[in-house]
Order: structure tokens, then C-alpha cells, then sequence
């Protein structure tokens, strides 16, 4: 048995080994020790010096024996998922505020997902009679989803699934995998492979095993093959220049033997047109769906569909909220950290005036204030005198010469005319870039690097209208 | 050997008092109440009620943004519910320089269970998606919370993918393991930066450290209060403000902002002495001299942390000659800071190089900044030097020399791009590094200097 093996070209042998050892579930390294190149390191060529020798001799076992093995032994029991992930866990579970406010921030936590998502019933109905029907059928196909961040993909997608999960385990429909990957979890886009492979059996292979592997389970045919469902999340990422992962993950379904279900979602609607090939993006079919932006009814019912049964809101102050979300962004997310923010406000309130505050249109307008509008006229206000001149100089630089793009020279020399004028001492040279370095710091200014000293390139990060507005009410003007 | 005085030891222990206090007292903030609060509320809620955030802490380099956040978990970590119930990672932009790296760190910090003594194995694919799964094991009642400090949030944005940004954040906004993302930068734009994925998933809290708008008083009051030593019973609150860490806490290795914190127990001083100093202390505040020169420096730079700095210069001062702080030190304090560097450096260059730059100088003036190379500046020089009186009969090679010497210094740095690389030396085009001002101001200040020079460099006729 021995010589037959050592005759059959390498590859064969570890694939086979590969083979067995996930149908017996325990890994069987027998025909792989048989193996020459394996039995090499063991005859140990002795050193020819006899001082070399003995430091060898002394420092291996101790090196050895106190953490390597033990590390590596971990590693291994985690590679076969023996050892489960776990965080610490804490002193004394969480304790709860009975007070509303505290119940309502945590019902408005964008995790709080709940069970049935309003305002995306169609594209609900519409993922779920796409799904059920190629379970039901056994076959393979792909869809595409796509939508700006924050509005309801993944977790129309999962509620779904989630759904036909419960269904399957009632029987009612057939049995199914689930396999859910994403994109931005991903190291480099082969990593897949590694990720899909690991949800299948929960063991961790290098990704040119668990392609082989995968590829081997999708192409040959199986008696009792049940139907998975592979979700990918964030599918731009998965492009590559090769773009092989997507390739596969694609060709995979129209297999008639790998009963292969993908789901794609990514954010740009035309994303198969724009960036995949066209042998993928015909794979990728046209089965299509686009999530909308929510507009402000939507993100108003959104809301209020969790705070169901609360009177901690102002319905007033929801609506303000969707109206000024709606109008930038339509991110769903967004919506709930304002009012989060809002019943945060509110909280700090009631614990001041110890009385029981509703989040009122005021809390609402504060939040937004803090979470919407920039800092960029207060901090040009907190900037130092010399820093707003700077500034103003900059803005005199840029009307006079007519071109944005200035240089340190010119915006000096207009610093000193300013500062002459003002009757304040005229700073130096490197003091002046000094200044122009701190307001690059916090880009109120781009500058270039500081090597071409006083020839650097200056640009306006701000608008001239802000540096007016904000220096208006300066004693400078 | 003169053995010493009483009053040189309670100098001494004044200076070194006041330098501790200066640099490594990160755990006592002044201002700021309701931006600390929210800090301070935002990370009690994490490891107490087990929710989820992210917050952005912006302001300028100087502010005390590292000072606030140390403020805060310097009172937090005294508290037994907080530090048994939540793990700190601390990260930063200029350490951590890929996801590798923060990966491995935040692992290791995390103490998981691929982390064996601070050593964490696997790769980097493994370590991202052993971390994913022991967050997503994590459940917000039982399991602690992590907070993830980012110091210069700007340069994780720079990362391949922004991948770490996009799974802490998508952490913190599903149902896993508490966590809390508070980020630190001195970008104001920096949200720009983000991903629109990322940016989604952040709570788009930004908490902003700005200066106050005309705060010369509060600036008085800060040179006052930085100054002064307190008295024994100020000491005596500073204990109930500061209280204690307990040794488990500081065992992460990579925290180090807790170490080594100010104590002002360790030093005493004789009550008199104190009265005594603070006395000469309220009198500098009262002086008008003092104040100008505060109030130069306060129009320069409104921030507390280059301000800092420069006291630990004045205090740095005193000696067995000088032994306490006086106008004189304050004004010498003021002047160094708003002297030129370059100026001073002129000065020191030798009268050939100071003809160079004076020919380099008419040059620039003639040709309106136009790029010159060593013959250029060579034949200016030459033409003046033949009729002068002192300067005559030097030769090209040490003219040379002195060319290059200029360029060491920069004060002429050679144009780049474009194959200008490989013309010879003699033939390199420069441009000058000062402006004409700088020049006229060394040239007249230096002594010794030769009349006919001074006389050269003020007209550029020959």
C-alpha cells in the first residue's frame, strides 16, 4: 500500500488525505507521513562546531516545551472550530432603567431590529416568492440587490431568510443551507472561499483547499443535495482585477448539480454593468431589485413602529427628524441616532429638573444641530487673532491673484499689509508658517508638505463666504 | 563641599513640582463640562447598561482631547462596576499603520483566545475572523463591554478598505458584544473621509473641543493656576478627586495613559514657602509688563498645550541664580518665542556666504524670483567682488564651497522634476528660501560685518 502511494503524484495524495480525513471528520496524516518530503526535517545534519551543538541542544526543548506547542495546539483546535470563539463575560449581567426614556433609547438602537421591517412589504414579498420558488424547484439562480447604505437591504434580506428557516424546520417547504458572507469582513476577496467553506463544516482551511473543496461539492452530483443559500453582502469588494472569486461565486449556480442559491447586495444599481465582465454579469441574470431611499413618511412610521405604545416622543418631533433626514439622505440609521441622540438630551434634562420630560421638538433640534451642521464658523471664531488673519489673508490672496490655488509668498505678503493695518507686530516668516501649519492641521487649509517651505501651495478648505461670515463680528474688520 | 541651603532643596523640589505637573498630570481637566459629560456618559452607558456607540472627540492638535478622554477613565476605572464589566483597547494611527497590526494589538488587548501572552497567532484573515466571531458570540447582557479608544481616528481612514472601521462600527450598530468606538483627531473634515458604508454605520456623534472665543482672562487664570504650588489643603481634595486604580486595570500593556499619573503627594513644601512664591506668583499676574507679553503669545497661539510648553521653558530657568520667576525671565520667554530662527542662522554664516546670498538675493529682485544656478550667482558676486576693496581674489572653488554650504542649510533648495537631476552642479537651478526681508534684517544685525556689504546689499546696482 505504502509503494503504491509513493508512486501516485503528490497532489493526488494530499487531496485524497484532504478527502478523507472531512468524511471521518478527524484528520488522517497516515499517507501523508509516508510521504519523502515530509520525513526530510527529521534526520537532524549534526553542527559541525561542538559550542554551536550544545547551545542548540540547550535551548530547543526549553523553547519548545514552554509555548509553542501549547499555542499551536490552540490554534489547531480553533482551526478545527473545537474551540469556540467567546468574548470575557461580565461581573453581574446588565441591570435595567425602568425609566422610559432609557426604555425608548433602547428600543431606538439601530440593533433593535424588529421582526417584521415596515415600509419594505413589496420588496419583502418580492425576495421571499423569488427564494421559495427555487427552493421549492431545487435549481440555482442569483439575484442582485441594491440600495444606498441604510435602507433595510441586509435586513430585509435575513428577515426572509430568516422566515423560510422557520418554515423549513416546520416542513412545510424544503430544507435548506444558509451561508451569509460579506465583503468588508473579507481580508482579500479569496478569503470566500475560506469563509463559505467554514460555515459549511466550521473547520478553517487555506482558501486554495477550501476552493477545491467547494468547487468539487458544487460540480459533482450528489443523491441527497439539499439547497444553500449564499448571501453576499457588499459585492464590490469581492471584485478584484482577475475577478475570479465573483466568477465562481456566480458560475456556481447555473451548475445543475449545485442546487446553489446567491443573493447579491451592494450599494451602486449598476454595479454588474460598471464593474464586472460581461461572462459575469450575464451570469448575474436580471433578476433585479432596488431599494429606494425612505422618504420622510416612511422614516416617520419607521420610528414610530418602535416606539409603538410609548408616549416618550412628541409625534411633532419624529416628523422633524424624517423631514430633515429625508431630505439629506434617506438613511434609515441616521434617523434613529438623532432621536437617540434626542432622548439622551431629554434624559440629561429630566435627571436635572427631576421630572419626567418628554423628547420634545426642542431635544430634537438640538441633536440634529450637533449631529447635522459642521463646526466650520465656530472654529474659524476659536482660532486665534493671528489665525484669522491668517485666514483673511489667504481670502485677500485668492480675490486678488483670481486663481484658488496661491502660494505662501503671496498670502505673506498680504499677511503683513493686514497686520500693519490692524497695528499688530508683523509676525516673521516662520512664525507665519507656523500658523499656516496649525490650520492645516485641522484642514481648515490644505498646504502642501512643508519641504518647499515658503513656495508651498496654499488652498482654501473652507468657503470665502464662511471666512467673512465668521470674522464679521471680529474687533479685526 | 558646601552643604545645601534649605531654601536651593525647596527650589528644587519647586522646579521639579512644577515640570511633574506640567507634563504628566493628563488626569485633571478644567473647562469643557458638558463635552466631558457626554464623554463620560456615553462610556458609563457602554460598560453599565451594555449599549453600543460610537462618538468622534475633534478639536486642534493642543487642546487636551487625550487629557479629557484620560480624565474620564481615570474616574471611571475607580469604580469596581466599570472596570470588572468592560475591556479598554487602545489604538493608534501612527502605531498601528495597517489593520494587521491594529488587529493583532486589539487581540492581544482583548486577551482572546488566540492571544497567548500577548502573542497572537494565525493570520491575518484568521485574527479578523476569530475577532468577528467572538463579538458576535458576545451578547449585550452577559458579555463585557469593549471600548475602542482610536487616537488619530484620521489615519485608520487611510487603511486598505477601511475594513477595521466598517466591522467596529457594524459592531456597534447590531446586536453583539457592547462595544464603543470613540475616535480622536484634530481633523475637522475628517468624517469626509469616510466610506459611504462607514460613514452610515457611525452614530454621527461628534463631540467638538473648541477654544473659547476670547478667553485672554481664562488664559491669565491658566498661567496663575500652572504656576502656583497648592496649598496642604488643596492637596487634601486632589485626593478625593484622584482616587485610586486598582493595579488589575493598568495591566494592559498598550494603555499606557494611566501610567505614571501626577501625584503631588509625593512632594511637600513648608507652608511659608509656599505663601511665599505664590505671593511672587499674583504679583507677575498683576504686572502689566507680564501680561503684554502674555497676551503676544495668547494672539499667536490660543491653545493650552504649546502654552505648556513654553512655561516648562520658564520653569526650566530657575536656578541657585535665578530663583524665582521674575519679569525679566518672562520677557526674555517672550522675545525667544517671537525671534526668527532663520534670521539667527543667517547671522551665523561667514561674510562670503552672506555675499552669496546677498547676490542671490538682487537676483531674485531682478528676475522677480526667477531660478538661478551657481555661475548665475557666481558672475553677480564677481562682478561686486572685483571692485571692492576686501572681497577680491577668491577663488571659484571656495566660492563653491559656500554655494554648498548655503544649500545644506536651505537656505536655497534646488528645483525638482523633470531630469533637472543630472546637470552638473555648477549648472543645478535653485531658488531662494528667504524672503527679502529676512536678508535685510541679518545683514543689518550682524556685527562686524564690513561696511561696503551693508552698502551692497541695500542697492542692486553694481
Amino acid at each position: 500500500h505504502a509503494q503504491v502511494a509513493a508512486g501516485t503524484p503528490k497532489r493526488n495524495i494530499q487531496l485524497s488525505n484532504i478527502i478523507e480525513e472531512c468524511s471521518n471528520g478527524r484528520r488522517v496524516s497516515r499517507l501523508l507521513e509516508l510521504s519523502p518530503k515530509k520525513l526530510e526535517p527529521l534526520p537532524v545534519e549534526e553542527p559541525k562546531t561542538p559550542k554551536r551543538n550544545s547551545r542548540a541542544a540547550s535551548t530547543q526543548p526549553t523553547s519548545a516545551s514552554k509555548g509553542t506547542p501549547k499555542s499551536a495546539n490552540k490554534m489547531k483546535l480553533i482551526r478545527d472550530g473545537t474551540i469556540k470563539p467567546n468574548i470575557h463575560s461580565r461581573d453581574a449581567p446588565v441591570q435595567h432603567d425602568a425609566n422610559e426614556l432609557a426604555l425608548a433609547r433602547e428600543r431606538l438602537h439601530v440593533s433593535a431590529t424588529p421582526s417584521s421591517l415596515p415600509c419594505r412589504e413589496k420588496e419583502y414579498e418580492e425576495i421571499y416568492n423569488f427564494l421559495e420558488g427555487k427552493i421549492f424547484d431545487g435549481c440555482g439562480g442569483c439575484m442582485y440587490i441594491s440600495g444606498v447604505p441604510g435602507t433595510g437591504k441586509t435586513a430585509t434580506t435575513t428577515a426572509v431568510l430568516r422566515a423560510l428557516k422557520q418554515l423549513s424546520e416546520e416542513e412545510e417547504i424544503p430544507k435548506f443551507e444558509f451561508v451569509d458572507i460579506n465583503g468588508m469582513r473579507l481580508t482579500e476577496p479569496r478569503q470566500a472561499y475560506v469563509h463559505i467553506y467554514r460555515q459549511l463544516t466550521g473547520k478553517t482551511l487555506a482558501w486554495e483547499q477550501a476552493y477545491n473543496l467547494l468547487n468539487k461539492r458544487f460540480t459533482t452530483k450528489a443523491p441527497r443535495r439539499i439547497t444553500t443559500v449564499l448571501l453576499v453582502d457588499e459585492l464590490d469588494i469581492l471584485c478584484n482585477k482577475r475577478q475570479d472569486v465573483v466568477y465562481n461565486l456566480l458560475n456556481w449556480p447555473t451548475m445543475p448539480t449545485a442546487q446553489l442559491v446567491v443573493v447579491t447586495i451592494a450599494n451602486t444599481m449598476d454595479l454588474p454593468e460598471r464593474l464586472l465582465m460581461g461572462k459575469i454579469s450575464s451570469r448575474l441574470g436580471l433578476t433585479r431589485l432596488t431599494f429606494q431611499p425612505y422618504n420622510f413618511r416612511q422614516l416617520q412610521e419607521i420610528v414610530m413602529a418602535r416606539l409603538a405604545g410609548m408616549s416618550a416622543f412628541n409625534s411633532d418631533a419624529v416628523q422633524l427628524v424624517a423631514r430633515k433626514v429625508a431630505a439629506v439622505s434617506g438613511d434609515a440609521r441616521r434617523a434613529l441616532d438623532i432621536c437617540r441622540r434626542a432622548t439622551e438630551l431629554a434624559d440629561d434634562q429630566a435627571k436635572k429638573a427631576h421630572l419626567s420630560v418628554t423628547v420634545s421638538m426642542m431635544h430634537v433640534q438640538q441633536a440634529l444641530t450637533e449631529m447635522i451642521t459642521s463646526a466650520k464658523v465656530k472654529t474659524i471664531r476659536s482660532c486665534s487673532r493671528m489665525e484669522q488673519l491668517f485666514l483673511q489673508a489667504v481670502t485677500a490672496e485668492v480675490t486678488r491673484t483670481g486663481i484658488e490655488e496661491c502660494n505662501f509668498l503671496g498670502v505673506y505678503s498680504q499677511f503683513e499689509a493686514l497686520a500693519a493695518f490692524s497695528g499688530v507686530i508683523v509676525p516673521n516668516p516662520g512664525r507665519a508658517m507656523a500658523i499656516c501649519a496649525r490650520l492645516a492641521a485641522s484642514r481648515l487649509l490644505i498646504c502642501e508638505c512643508g519641504r518647499s517651505d515658503i513656495y508651498q501651495k496654499i488652498l482654501l478648505n473652507i468657503s470665502t463666504d464662511d471666512v467673512h461670515f465668521a470674522l464679521q463680528a471680529s474687533k479685526l474688520l | 563641599m558646601r552643604k545645601m541651603p534649605s531654601v536651593n532643596s525647596d527650589l528644587d523640589n519647586t522646579r521639579r513640582f512644577l515640570k511633574a505637573r506640567l507634563l504628566t498630570d493628563r488626569a485633571s481637566f478644567h473647562g469643557y463640562e458638558a463635552e466631558r459629560l457626554q464623554i463620560y456618559d456615553l462610556l458609563k452607558r457602554t460598560a453599565e447598561h451594555g449599549e453600543s456607540n460610537s462618538a468622534l472627540l475633534l478639536g486642534p492638535r493642543g487642546i487636551g482631547k487625550t487629557t479629557l478622554v484620560t480624565s474620564v477613565l481615570v474616574e471611571l476605572l475607580s469604580k469596581e462596576t466599570f472596570h470588572r464589566n468592560s475591556l479598554i483597547v487602545y489604538l493608534n494611527g501612527l502605531i498601528h499603520i495597517d489593520d494587521r497590526l491594529a488587529l493583532k494589538s486589539a487581540t492581544a488587548q482583548m486577551n482572546l483566545e488566540n492571544a497567548v501572552d500577548g502573542k497572537v497567532f494565525g493570520s491575518f484573515a484568521e485574527n479578523l475572523a476569530f475577532l468577528l466571531e467572538c463579538l458576535k458570540a458576545g451578547d449585550r447582557k452577559k458579555s463585557k463591554s469593549v471600548i475602542f479608544l482610536l487616537e488619530e481616528f484620521d489615519l485608520f481612514c487611510s487603511h486598505h478598505n477601511q475594513t477595521l472601521l466598517y466591522n467596529l462600527f457594524d459592531v456597534a450598530q447590531s446586536a453583539q458584544a457592547p462595544i464603543c468606538v470613540l475616535g480622536l483627531t484634530a481633523r475637522l473634515d475628517v468624517i469626509e473621509l469616510l466610506e459611504k458604508r462607514v460613514k452610515s454605520r457611525f452614530s454621527h456623534r461628534q463631540i467638538f473641543l473648541l477654544p473659547p472665543e476670547d478667553g485672554f482672562e481664562e488664559r491669565l487664570e491658566l498661567f496663575g493656576s500652572l504656576l502656583k504650588l497648592p496649598t496642604e489643603q488643596e492637596v487634601s481634595t486632589f485626593e478625593a478627586t484622584h482616587p485610586t486604580i486598582s493595579p488589575e486595570v493598568l495591566s494592559n500593556d498598550e494603555l499606557t495613559l494611566l501610567r505614571n499619573l501626577f501625584n503631588p503627594r509625593k512632594y511637600n513644601f513648608p507652608s511659608k514657602w509656599v505663601t511665599q512664591w505664590n505671593r511672587t506668583i499674583e504679583k507677575l499676574l498683576k504686572s502689566s509688563e507680564v501680561q503684554t507679553v502674555l497676551q503676544n503669545m495668547y494672539e499667536y497661539d490660543v491653545l493650552e498645550g504649546p502654552f505648556r510648553m513654553l512655561l516648562f521653558e520658564l520653569v526650566n530657568g530657575l536656578d541657585d541664580e535665578h530663583p524665582s520667576i521674575t519679569i525679566e525671565s518672562i520677557q526674555q520667554l517672550g522675545e525667544s518665542y517671537e525671534s526668527d530662527d532663520k534670521v539667527k542662522l543667517l547671522m551665523g554664516s561667514s561674510v562670503l556666504e552672506i555675499c552669496l546670498v546677498i547676490a542671490m538675493k538682487h537676483h531674485s529682485e531682478i528676475y522677480d524670483r526667477d531660478p538661478f544656478n551657481f555661475e548665475m550667482i557666481l558672475t553677480r558676486f564677481g562682478k561686486w567682488a572685483n571692485s571692492s576693496s576686501s572681497m577680491q581674489g577668491i577663488e571659484r572653488p571656495v566660492v563653491l564651497k559656500a554655494f554648498e554650504h548655503l544649500k545644506q542649510l536651505e537656505f536655497i533648495a534646488p528645483l525638482t522634476g523633470g531630469g533637472l537631476a543630472k546637470v552638473q552642479k555648477e549648472y543645478q537651478l535653485h531658488r531662494l528660501m528667504l524672503t527679502y526681508g529676512q536678508i535685510h534684517q541679518a545683514v543689518q544685525r550682524m556685527q562686524f560685518l564690513p561696511t561696503e556689504i551693508t552698502q551692497w546689499e541695500i542697492s542692486s546696482l553694481v
